[in-house]
Parts: structure tokens; sequence; C-alpha cells
């Protein structure tokens, strides 16, 4: 078993290799547009031997070598594969698997192919030792590897040069891919504290050592720990305040958001509470529980609220990403873990799916992220129509789909806890997630055929893509329904949670009202843009000059904010420093040895060969001798 | 080889006189040469070096001035191995980056490199104070002739600043080591300047605290430490790319050198009691100037600042007093000499094609050169200490180390993962991406086989000790744990023997 552990976890990064090391200079090789996807295929198939071989005998635990050693710390290269980290590593290589293949449809013609899957399976392979890692610093290594991996694959186009804000809110692919990269290193440094404050309490960075001793700390430093690895999981998983990287990292290409900036690598965050649940459900810092539910739901919304009215593409997917972040830290914070993870796997399957839709209209539309420019497009692209249908469907919550059962019981947890506030906060966000998601689907596929005005010539994409996103099609529909099997294996490992009989008495109504309030929101969306003729969408001016309207299409300011407030503040106050630097701090130095030299050179004077001269300045040093012994005496 | 030590340390010397009458033309293949000999040289020492001894190994002694107790005395231990390893590549992968075309005079260069060479190995292994500091100074004069004769427009200003600078800190620092003998001669009547005798000496609190300071001025002028850093950019600035390798990669690491060899092990109530000034020098260091460095419009000042915010982490990790965070700093020390080396390296490349430093005449690179490209994200990423590289094994084990000496400190002085990947991603954004602005870079030519021979051994070590340190830092771990633990045992103070945690008392502690 051990060495399948080798063969999921090392596959991708030979890829990476591969294609890297032998083709970075070439052209588009085919080469490379096979194997790698074998490669993340064969990593996929021994994730799922692992997981069948965890469900039977348990967790498997290797220890491949010694990494770091100094003093009393001994971080060695160590995996475990159980029942939490397997399910990550078939959700991750399952979606890596289907966005290799579609990326040799969408990377087509673009003239670093290789490149792409170079960077592409060094993400996976990054994204395998974070969940694979047996410690905090292991984690850490792919922590901080799907962090580069993300900062390449988003400057992926790096070549495309800055522009103003108001044309595109990223500026450039370099600039959002250096504001992901910065923005993830503030919480990393949460991250680094809290393992420090983990290694001079316990002595060790090992999970097992870790959590078996949690309990015998002080309540305060467990309550530090948490926060402080919270604050990661913020800056990977891009809850507010740190989220305006994940909108902006958008200028990406569409499988990189797929992959990395929907399904795998934001839900990093979330991965590393239910990973550390024994912490997080300690009775010590369940007020930090609670602040990340709370912060959860709040994201939810907020981030639901921004997708109404977006007229991007790929910016209204990314927003609906933060927003399902935002339940999937509400279930954990709640103490509901495996909701969470479920509810994690049922999002990768859908939120890649429909990204890879997107992927597909962009092709067809030459790159064209307007949703008002299209409309009438399901003539042309049934196949992608049918599978961004699905996947807003799954994303809205409509049963029998993946994200009815997963989001469902995050609500129901919600009302279980008593928390009613977050409980309606997210009934109520349920419904402009419908909303949102069939916004976008019905101004893409329905309506009048705007693009026409525009001058587009869609397309639909390659069969063999569509075919490879199919996977990710039937899982959108059926991973819901084993949710009992799945709840069966993983609570040998997390925590159960079950609701109560309140709960379960009134868990009917509970359904029907969040089912209410999905379809409703489908319905007001297919009203009012899946129209033809007379009842077809108009843009409204009054209503984009209106203050919410602005207020929503600017991200509530922040972005703007972030820029007037610490960014320019920051160049300003270094540029201050550096004029310090030359005038305060070296001019004193050169002021030091001006003195010198000008002493020296005044003092000449004193030896000027005059004998009358010489005779005054020894006057003068006699004075100043008596002086100084008449001062002596005084003062002895 | 017995001798092993002198051999490395005279052999350059000898080449280097013998270099005066060598061909003209080929005087780069002679330094090639010599320095390839003396880089062996140097591993056979770490082959011949026991790993699991903590003492210094391959000692000579030669008394020289016996009324005085001075003596030829060289050894090398798990801290100082390294560092001469490193120097004597940094010197070989220098002399491979020549380039015959840019530099004139070439035979002057490798014979001043040679010289340099000398000095710097001798630093690193010399037990005996006036030894010691005779080595210190006399670095300065190779490197003073560098930066003046192959330096630019404003070369003898930044020459004589370098040179007036850390001499006047030097001197101050004989007078400290002058002390320390006399000190130990009114104790014991016995004339010595042996490094290893005088770990011996107990002085008082008041005394070791004078003298720390007369030391730490020599050495933190060196390093250097804010406020007394100007003169490296000026340095830098000026440099040519070989002055500024070997300055960054070697010649700072003296002065975080002399802190863990003479400062801690002589006076360590007064290293303890000075920790709150260091710590406040050191933030200052890596968050002051880190931000200076995102301020520049040249990309050899970037480099340059960050290099001084860099230090400032070395010097934290000296002061954290435990195993984690000095042997950290070591292997900081080590991994600082590779990337800085290397990115000095990088910049000169740009510059010897270009002529200019200024990023905003750049722009787009990695679609003209992208092997150039690759190695410098590699390095920057090693830089801003990505783990999984050479990088992130120092800075982390320093800052882990540091959090039990003060949490506050350690936050501020962390955030250098997050300026310090400002102003290097700012640099590579403005140098590397985007169009292509300047269209007379588009005829570019990537790295050639000189420039990636120099390069290509750094990136691999970059990554191998980023993915198996061990090797180097068990050594390192068990010359500190040895120094941690007699300092331990030196300090008189209560409140020093409780911040030096020494592995010892760690265990009994369990």
């Amino acid at each position: 078993m051990e060495k399948l552990v080798y063969i999921a976890l090392f596959a991708p990064f030979v890829g990476s290799l591969f294609a890297g090391l032998f083709f970075a200079r070439s052209p588009k090789n085919i080469i490379v547009g096979v194997v790698n996807p074998a490669l993340i295929f064969i990593s996929w198939l021994a994730s799922v031997a692992l997981a069948f071989h965890v469900a039977e005998h348990g967790a498997i635990h290797v220890t491949m070598m010694d990494w770091i050693s100094a003093g009393a710390l001994h971080i060695p290269f160590g995996f475990v594969v159980d029942e939490v980290s397997v399910t990550m590593m078939v959700v991750v290589t399952t979606v890596s698997t289907v966005v290799h293949i579609y990326s040799n449809g969408y990377m087509d013609h673009d003239k670093s192919f290789n490149r792409f899957f170079s960077y592409l399976s060094a993400f996976v392979f990054s994204m395998m030792i974070l969940v694979m890692s047996d410690n905090f610093a292991g984690l850490f290594i792919g922590w901080e590897g799907v962090g580069v991996c993300s900062w390449l694959l988003i400057g992926f186009w790096y070549h495309k040069k800055d522009v103003t804000p108001d044309i595109n809110p990223a500026i450039s692919p370099s600039y959002a891919a250096n504001e992901a990269f910065i923005m993830n290193r503030i919480a990393d440094l949460g991250m680094l504290v809290g393992i420090f404050l983990i290694y001079w309490n316990v002595g060790s960075l090992q999970y097992d050592v870790v959590f078996k001793e949690l309990p015998h700390l002080e309540d305060g430093i467990l309550v530090a720990i948490a926060i402080a690895l919270f604050i990661g999981a913020m800056g990977k998983s891009a809850q507010f305040p740190l989220h305006t990287w994940l909108t902006d990292a958008m200028e990406g290409p569409t499988p990189v958001s797929a992959l990395i900036h929907a399904a795998t690598m934001v839900t990093a965050g979330v991965f590393l509470v239910i990973r550390a649940n024994p912490l997080y459900s300690l009775d010590a810092v369940s007020d930090v529980s609670y602040f990340i539910a709370a912060l959860g739901t709040f994201v939810a919304f907020f981030a639901a609220s921004m997708a109404l009215v977006n007229r991007d593409l790929k910016r209204i997917i990314a927003y609906s990403t933060l927003s399902q972040l935002g339940y999937m830290f509400a279930a954990a914070g709640l103490g509901a873990y495996w909701i969470a993870l479920f509810h994690l796997a049922a999002h990768a399957f859908f939120k890649a799916l429909l990204f890879l839709g997107a992927g597909n209209v962009m092709h067809a539309m030459d790159d064209e992220l307007d949703i008002f420019k299209m409309g009438g497009l399901k003539k042309v692209m049934r196949g992608t129509y049918l599978y961004m249908g699905i996947a807003s469907l799954a994303l809205a919550g409509l049963p029998p789909l993946a994200g009815y059962f997963s989001k469902d019981a995050i609500i129901e947890t919600a009302f279980n806890e008593g928390t009613y506030v977050l409980w309606f906060a997210l009934v109520f966000t349920a419904g402009l997630t419908a909303f949102y998601s069939f916004r976008q689907v019905f101004l893409t596929f329905d309506g009048e055929e705007r693009y026409k005005r525009f001058g587009f010539h869609p397309h639909e994409m390659y069969r063999y893509v569509l075919v490879a996103m199919s996977p990710l099609a039937i899982l959108a529909i059926i991973a819901g329904w084993f949710q009992d099997s799945f709840h069966e294996f993983i609570i040998k490992l997390l925590p159960e949670y079950e609701m109560s009989h309140h709960t379960h008495h009134n868990a009917w109504w509970l359904g029907l009202l969040v089912l209410f309030f999905a379809v409703s929101g489908i319905i007001i969306a297919y009203k009012k843009y899946a129209r033809k003729g007379d009842k077809a969408f108009k843009q409204d001016k009054k209503v984009e000059s209106g203050f919410f309207y602005k207020l929503l299409m600017n991200q509530y300011y922040i972005p703007a904010f972030y820029v007037e407030f610490i960014v320019k503040p920051y160049t300003a106050i270094s540029d201050k420093f550096w004029a310090i630097d030359k005038a305060v701090v070296d001019a004193t130095v050169d002021f030091i040895a001006k003195v010198i030299y000008k002493t020296g050179d005044s003092s000449r004077v004193i030896q000027n060969g005059n004998l009358s001269s010489y005779l005054n300045w020894m006057g003068i040093g006699a004075v100043l001798l008596i002086l100084a012994s008449a001062i002596a005496v005084v003062m002895g | 080889m017995e001798h092993i030590l002198s051999i490395l340390i005279f052999f350059p010397l000898l080449a280097g006189i013998l270099g005066f009458i060598v061909d003209k033309e080929s005087a780069r293949a002679y330094g090639i040469s010599v320095a390839a000999i003396e880089f062996l040289l140097s591993l056979w020492l770490w082959f011949s070096f026991d790993t699991n001894s903590a003492d210094m190994q391959f000692t000579e002694f030669l008394p020289i001035i016996k009324e005085f107790g001075i003596s030829y005395n060289v050894a090398v231990d798990g801290i100082s191995l390294f560092i001469v390893i490193m120097s004597t590549m940094i010197t070989l992968i220098g002399i491979i980056s020549l380039n015959e075309e840019k530099i004139d005079n070439m035979k002057n260069m490798i014979v001043s490199l040679l010289f340099l060479e000398m000095t710097m190995v001798g630093v690193f292994v010399s037990l005996d104070a006036i030894i010691f500091y005779l080595f210190w100074e006399l670095s300065l004069v190779p490197m003073l002739y560098i930066i003046g004769a192959w330096g630019g427009p404003t070369r003898v200003y930044a020459a004589v600043k370098f040179f007036l600078y850390t001499f006047a800190g030097s001197l101050i620092m004989l007078v400290g080591l002058l002390a320390i003998a006399y000190l130990y001669h009114l104790e014991t009547s016995v004339w010595t300047f042996n490094l290893l005798d005088w770990y011996q000496l107990d002085l008082s609190v008041n005394l070791q605290f004078w003298l720390f300071l007369a030391l730490f001025i020599g050495f933190a002028f060196k390093v250097p430490m804010f406020p007394f850093h100007t003169w490296l950019p000026h340095a830098h600035g000026q440099a040519p790319t070989i002055g500024s390798v070997i300055l960054a990669a070697v010649l700072l690491k003296m002065g975080t050198y002399g802190f863990v060899r003479f400062s801690l092990p002589l006076f360590p109530d007064a290293s303890v009691q000075m920790i709150p000034m260091v710590i406040v020098l050191s933030i200052i260091m890596i968050v002051y100037t880190a931000m200076v460095a995102f301020a520049q419009k040249d990309m050899k000042q970037v480099i340059a600042y960050s290099s001084v915010s860099h230090m400032g982490i070395i010097m934290i990790g000296v002061f954290a007093m435990n195993a984690e965070g000095l042997s950290g700093s070591i292997f900081q020390m080590l991994s600082h000499g590779m990337i800085s080396g290397a990115l000095f390296l990088l910049v000169g490349i740009i510059y010897e094609r270009t002529g200019t430093k200024t990023m905003s005449k750049f722009g787009g690179l990695a679609s003209i050169m992208p092997v150039y490209a690759t190695i410098f994200g590699v390095m920057l990423m090693a830089s801003v200490g990505l783990p999984l590289t050479i990088g992130f094994v120092g800075e982390f084990l320093v800052l882990l180390g540091f959090y039990e000496v003060s949490p506050i400190a350690t936050v501020l002085a962390g955030t250098s993962i997050i300026i310090g990947s400002i102003y290097m991603l700012s640099l590579f954004k403005k140098s590397f991406f985007g169009e292509v602005t300047n269209e007379s870079n588009r005829g570019l030519k990537d790295l050639n086989a000189r420039e990636i021979t120099a390069l290509l051994p750094l990136v691999a070590i970059v990554v191998w000790l980023g993915i198996y340190p061990k090797p180097i830092l068990k050594p390192i771990d068990n010359s500190v744990q040895k120094l941690l633990t007699d300092m331990e045992y030196k300090a008189r103070t209560p409140e020093a023997k409780k911040s030096i945690i020494s592995i010892k008392r760690a265990k009994e502690e369990k």
C-alpha cells in the first residue's frame, strides 16, 4: 500500500518535470497533452484504490525521510492517508484529471501549451502534499506550493500589459498574480505563528502528537493557536477581508480557475479547519469556532450579493465560489465537519463543471466575458448548455442534485445549533444563489441572440472535451446520493454530527423553505432574463445608476479602499524611507566624515611655520590647561 | 592531510602571487583551475570532517610570538565548515562568471580574487584573535581594489566609504580584543590570544557589557546593521558584479559569524542583556530596508537592500539563544550567500547585455529570455523563503526559534515574508512581465554556456538543500548545541541562564 501512496503523490510531480524539463522550450507537443493527463489519471487510480483500502483497513502512515531537524525540532516528510485525506485526494485527482484533458482543447492554440501542463501538474503535486502531509510543516510546504503554482498560473499570460481598473478590474494577469501571492502571504504569517505556538507548547508538529496533547494546554494558548491557524485558512480560502484576490485571479486561463480557484486550492482553508477539528471542537475555542461560522455566513451572503449584478461570466462564478466557501466554513465552525467536507467534495464537482462550461463559452466567444453580449447560445452550444444547466441546478440546490443534499445539510445544521440568524442568512443566500446562477445561465444561453450584434460566430467545443467533462456532470448529479455511505465512512475519523429530534421533526418544512427560496430565485431570473421579443431583457439605466447597483458593482469599494489606504500609503512610506535613508542616515555618516576632514584641513593653520603664531597657540594651550586644572580643583 | 586548513588558506595566496607571471590570455583559465582545486580541497575537508563531533577539528597550532601568546591557530567546527566551503564555492562560481570581453586587466582581477579568497578562508578558520583580526582587515584590501578599479562612475567614493567605514569599526573591535587579552593576563598572568582559552575567562557582567559593545561595533558595521548600513548600497551600486557577489555572499557573513564565534561565547550575560537592543535594530533593519528596497528604481539596489533585510533575520537568529534559532541563523547565512550571490550574478548578466539596471528600461523580459527568467524566478522564490528551497529552512528555523524569545518581535520580523514578496514580485513584474516596452531589448540573447555553468550549480544547491538540508544542518546543529551548553554553563546571571536554552535542559524539562 505504501507504493500506492507514493504513486498517488509523485505521479503528478513526474508529469510536471516531464513537461517542464523536456518540452519547456519546444512548441505545443501532443505527447505532453497525453502523458500529463495520463499521469494524473494514474494518481486518481491510486487514490481510489487507497480509498477502498482505508475504508476496509484504516489509515496508512508513511515516513519518507527527514526534512528539517535542529535543536529539539524534527520534521519528517511524512504522509498520512486517512478518511479525510483520501477524500481530498480523490476529489483533487478527479477534478484534476478532467481539467487536464479539458486543457488539451482549451489551450489548443496557446504557444505555451507545454509550460501550462508543467505548472498544472506541479499544482496537483503541491495540493497532494498539502492534503497528505502528516504534520503542520508538511502542510505548509503544500500550502506555499499551491500558492506559487497559483501565482504562475494566474499570471500565465504574463505578456498582457497593465490597464486601468475601469477597463479591467484586475488590471493585468501579472498584477492579479502578485496580488494573490502577497495577500496569501499575509495570511501565511498567521499560519506560521500558529505553527510556532504549537511547537513551543507541544514540542512537535506531527498531527497525531499535537492533537493528543491539545486538551492539556492552557485555554489562552489554544485560542491563540486556533486564531492563528484560521488566519492562515482565511487567506487561502479568500475569506473577508482577504477575499479580493480571488475574483482578480480569474485572469488566469479558465481550466486554472476551475481546478485551483474553485475546486481545490481555495478549499484548503476549509480542509485545514476540518483537519484540525480536535482543536476547533474544544470547548475552550468555541468562541473562535462560532466566529468562523459567523464569518462564513457573512461571506456567503456578501459574495452572493456581488454576484447579483456582475456582468463578467467568470467573476460571477468566482463570487459563487466565495459564497460556497462561506457555507463550508459555516458548517465547520458549527462543528459539522463531515458536512463541510461533504459540501467541499460536491461543490468541487459542480463548480469545476460550471467553470469548464464557462471556458467553452469563452472559447466560442473569442474570450468575451460580458454576458450582456451573449444570449441565445443554447442553439449552437447544446452540450455546454446542458452541463452548465446541471451545474447551476446543483449549485442552486435543487433535488436530486449534489448541492441539494450538501447545502441543505449545512442549513439544517445552522437551525439545529439554534443560531437562527445564521440559519436565515444561509436560507436567504440560497435564494440569491439560485437567482444569480440562473441569471447567468439565461443571459448566456437563452433570450435574444445579442451576440450577433457584436459580430461573434460561436461554435461548440470539441467533442472529446465535452465527453471528458461528463464525469463531472454525472458526479454533480449523483454525488449527493452517497451521503449516507460517505457519512458512515468519514465519521470513523471526524466527529459525528447528529441533528436533534427537534430538527428532525422540522426537517420537512426547513427543506421546503430552502427549496422555495431557490425555485423563486430561478423563476425571477427566468422572467427577467430568459424571454424573447417584447419581454426580452433590456439594460435598465435607472437601476444601473442607483446606489446599490454601483455599490455591488464596485465590490463595496473594498478594492478601491485597499488601493487608497494600503497600497498607496505603503508606496509613499517606502519612498519616504528611501529619502530618509539618503538624506538622514547616509548624510550623517558623510557629515561626520566631512567634519573630520574639515577639522584636519582647518587645523593645518596651527602648523604654518610662523614662530609668532606658534607662540600664540602655545599661549592659548597654556591658558586652557590652567583653566582645566582650576576647574578640576574646584570640582574635586 | 593534517595541514588541510593551512593549504586552504595559503594555496590561493601562493597561486595569487604566481598569477602575476601567468600569461594575460590564460588568466581566467588559471583562476578557474586554482579556484576549482581550492573548492575540491574544501570538499575534501567536509568529507573527512567528523560530522558527529561538535568539537574543533583539523586544529593546527604554531606559536608565533610566545611572549604575547600570539599563535597561528586554526580549526573548523560545524559552524565554520560550511561557510568556508561556501566561500570557496562562490569564488569559483564568481570566476567562472567573469566575462573576458567586459573586464579589462583580467589578470589583476584574478589575483585580487585569489587574495580575497585567502582572507575569507582565513577569517572563518582562525581561532587566534590576532590572526582573525589580520585576515579580517586584509579582506578589505582586495575588495577596495576590486570596487575602485572595476567599479562604476563614483567607484572611488564608494570604495573609500566601504573601506573607512568598516575599518573604523574594526579598530574599535581591535581595542576590545586587546582589552580581553589584557583582562585574561590580569586574571591568569598569562598572555594569550587563543580564543579557546578566552572562552574560559569569567568576566563580570559590567566588563562583558563594554567589551560586547566594542566588538559589536566592529561586527555590526560589517553585517551591516541599521543604522550603519549605508555604505552597502553605495558599494553594491558601484562594485562590479563579481564584487557584489562576494561582498553579499561571504564578506557580510564575517559580521554575523563574529557574533557567533566571539560575542556569544565570550559574553553570554551581556549577549542576553543586549537582546532588546538587537531586536529593535534588527526589526528596523528587516522592515525599513525592505520598504526602501521596494522604493528602488534600480534592480541591483533592490537586491542590495534586500540583502540588508535578510541579514536582519540572521541577526535575530543569532540572538535567539536556542538551538533552533541559532542553527537556523547559520543555515540562513549559507542560504543567503547562495541566493544573493545568484541574484547579483543575474543582475550582472542583464547589465552586461543592456548597460542598464533600471527596471523601467526592461519589461517583458520573460518572453525574450525564458531561461534567464526561469532561473531568476527560482532565486526569487528562494529569496522569499518558499518551502523546499534553501531560503525557507533558515528563515523558518530563525523565526521559530525567536518566537520563544519574543512572540511580538517574531511577528514583526515575520512580516519580512510579506514585504519581501512585495519588493521581489514587483521587481519581477516590472522587469519580466508585461509587454516588451523597450524595442531594443527584443534582440537580447538568452543565457550562454558560461552563464549557465555559473548559475546551474547554485540552482541545484538551492533546491537540494531545500529538500534535504540534513547533511549541513546536522553538523551545524551539533556545534551550536555545544556552544549553547557552554554558554549556559558560563552565564553568571540567572536571567541569562534562563534565556539560554541548551538542548540538554530542554530534555530535562520534558
